[in-house]
């Protein structure tokens, strides 16, 4: 990898760059009629103010793939994913190949770079609707590359949130410097008219959240995509599944992006359906993805990616991926209209969370060297997260729910959090009276498994439907 | 609630924890991590899918651990904990060697696991990271006991 070939600023191995079409074909391609574009359609679900539903979804073969994104068209999706395979992710392009010619049922996502950029616009063709690259590469240079080829409009992906959840040892000035370079890029290409919507992976480790942590890491990451001329930011936020801590985090995002980002950049809240352990009958797993629906309307979101009944147990097939966009699209529609929320509740919480994510980012942005400054910040632990695979991140933080269910800060780590902010969530944490202590794993433990307990209680009494149903 | 103020006032040593060569479980060995921080142990974190070298290496640096502790989640301990008696003949990881994980007891087919797992020299195996704490002040000093001991205590646990 030593020799890589500059493609209008962006560092691409050269055996990639050179299956590659000439820049001005891609940016011809890009701002062709009939492509179907993602910011048009986050600004049309925005303008309604009713939240489109994206599904996941990627599979090994091509043929495959292209049945996938028509079948799931159906559900009325309102944009679609190919979401990538582990090998194409850690830039393993020949593996990826191998398996694709050998055994392409054991690849867990459609190997973009192995399949190239002709059979990525025939998926931009297969589809009604815009596509987006999901996956998880600290360094998804090329990716992006043969992805714009494509014609594929959205992007997911950061330096930090697809770093720490994903690699245990990529230091994260290396993957600010590749999706540096990928923003980089956005910006030329939005200079010629051409808006690439990039998503901002908040949810990052998936369990318990801190929504503080989460917005902290999208603030930084979206202030160096504008600075490199990113003109459209999906920041996503994950469904803890207490919805009024939920409502407040997506609302918090357009007030963030005011003060940190500037006027010259769309943003578009998208809401993460719920990504911890998921319940396990298809009874109480609907009913959650319904609520996803909601919150993200309640929240202001532009899109929410949805979940399947089947979620406890895999990689969902195409069936159970269409009864998840529908159910998300119901919670989300018209026949909840008439849900409002406790507004001052709210309000409360967004009073704390802009607070505390300022806390968070301000000495950050205070730096001349934004990269070198993150990546300090996360070795000194004033930037945190739990649950981290990467040893870059100390992980010292340690999140805990609350008895409404809201995810707060057991122990804030080295966090730079004041005097106020700690007292609050202390206080929050405390147990009611006469509660008996609970060791701290045993606690954790059963936060991460909320929604098991939930789905236990909510459906008890009915035995039969507590057996695994779901399973495909 | 200040869980802090649950610590122990004097740190009753320092571990050294990860988890094994093919296993990416981030989860579990943060709770563990958590849980150990709690009870007051240094915990030095080598992370998810550590070669057992690198745990050799951690203990080379830190030779007052009081034990290493290698979280396998995905049924490959055996294969991934294989070059042990290897790197103990050649002097290193000179401290007790402890799993957790999902090794559940009592079919034929993990009880013999379990016994392979020992007589690849590893002290301890537990099932549940609530006994870690109390599993860790047992074990003492460095230095490892008699294997059909330790056999005995881990199938009595």
């Amino acid at each position: 990898m030593s020799e890589l070939i500059d493609l209008a600023g962006i560092e691409v191995h050269p055996a990639v760059a050179a299956t590659l079409p000439a820049w001005s074909d891609i940016v011809d391609h890009l701002l062709g009629p009939a492509l179907p574009r993602a910011v048009d359609s986050l600004r049309t679900a925005a303008r309604r103010g009713i939240p489109l539903i994206q599904p996941r979804s990627g599979v090994g073969g091509h043929g495959e793939m292209l049945e996938l994104l028509e079948a799931l068209d159906e559900g009325g999706p309102g944009m679609q994913s190919v979401t990538i395979d582990s090998h194409t992710r850690l830039r393993q392009f020949r593996t990826a190949e191998l398996m694709l010619s050998e055994r392409p049922d054991e690849l867990n996502g459609y190997p973009l770079v192995a399949h190239g950029w002709r059979r990525g616009r025939e998926l931009t063709r297969a589809s009604a609707v815009p596509l987006e690259i999901r996956h998880g590469s600290p360094d998804a240079r090329d990716l992006f590359a043969v992805a714009l080829a494509a014609g594929i409009t959205s992007f997911e992906g950061g330096g930090i949130g697809y770093n720490l959840p994903y690699s245990k040892d990529v230091p994260l000035r290396a993957s600010l410097e590749a999706w540096r370079q990928v923003d980089a890029v956005c910006g030329r290409l939005a200079e010629v008219g051409v808006v690439i919507d990039r998503e901002l992976f908040g949810t990052l480790t998936a369990v318990l959240m801190p929504p503080a942590l989460s917005l902290a890491v999208v603030v930084l990451e979206a202030v160096a995509a504008v600075r490199e001329g990113v003109r459209c930011l999906s920041p996503a936020y994950p469904q803890g599944g207490q919805a009024h801590q939920d409502i407040a985090a997506l609302r918090c995002i357009p007030l963030l992006a005011r003060r940190y980002l500037g006027a010259e950049v769309e943003v578009f809240p998208v809401l993460h359906e719920f990504m911890g352990v998921f319940p396990r009958t298809p009874d109480y797993a609907d009913a959650l993805i319904l609520q996803g629906g909601l919150v993200g309307r309640l929240g202001g979101a532009a899109k929410v990616i949805n979940k399947t009944y089947q979620e406890a147990y895999g990689i969902p097939d195409a069936d159970a991926n269409l009864r998840g966009i529908r159910i998300a699209s119901l919670g989300a529609g018209e026949l909840f209209g008439f849900v409002t929320i406790d507004e001052s509740r709210v309000e409360e919480e967004m009073h704390w969370l802009v607070r505390e994510t300022s806390e968070l980012v301000d000495e950050v942005l205070a730096g001349s060297d934004l990269p070198a400054d993150i990546a300090a910040a996360f070795r000194a632990g004033r930037l945190d997260i739990p649950f981290s695979a990467s040893v870059h991140a100390h992980s010292r933080v340690v999140p805990m729910r609350d008895r409404s269910g809201a995810i707060r800060l057991a122990d804030p780590g080295r966090l730079p959090l004041s005097g106020s902010v700690l007292r609050r969530q202390a206080r929050l944490l405390e147990a009611g009276p006469g509660a008996a202590p609970i060791p701290l794993i045993d606690q954790v433990g059963a936060d991460i498994r909320h929604f098991l307990d939930r789905e236990r209680v909510a459906l008890a009494g009915n035995t039969r439907r507590i057996t695994t149903e779901g399973e495909p | 609630m200040d869980i802090r103020s649950e610590r122990a006032e004097r740190s009753p040593g320092l571990v050294i924890l990860g988890v094994a060569k093919s296993d990416a479980h981030a989860v579990a060995n943060r709770l563990i991590e958590m849980q150990l921080r709690q009870h007051g142990y240094d915990v030095v974190n080598l992370g998810v899918c550590t070669p057992l070298e690198d745990f050799a290496e951690a203990h080379g640096e830190h030779p007052e651990a009081v034990a290493v502790l290698i979280g396998s989640l995905n049924g490959h301990a055996l294969q991934d904990l294989a070059d042990l008696p290897a790197l103990r003949a050649a002097g290193q990881l000179d401290c007790p060697v402890v799993i957790g994980g999902n090794l559940s007891v009592g079919s034929h087919k993990s009880e013999r696991t379990l016994e392979r797992l020992f007589d690849l020299g590893v002290e301890r195996i537990v099932e549940d990271p609530a006994d870690l704490p109390r599993i860790l002040k047992q074990l003492g000093r460095p230095r490892s006991r008699s294997r059909t001991d330790a056999l005995a205590v881990g199938r009595h646990e």
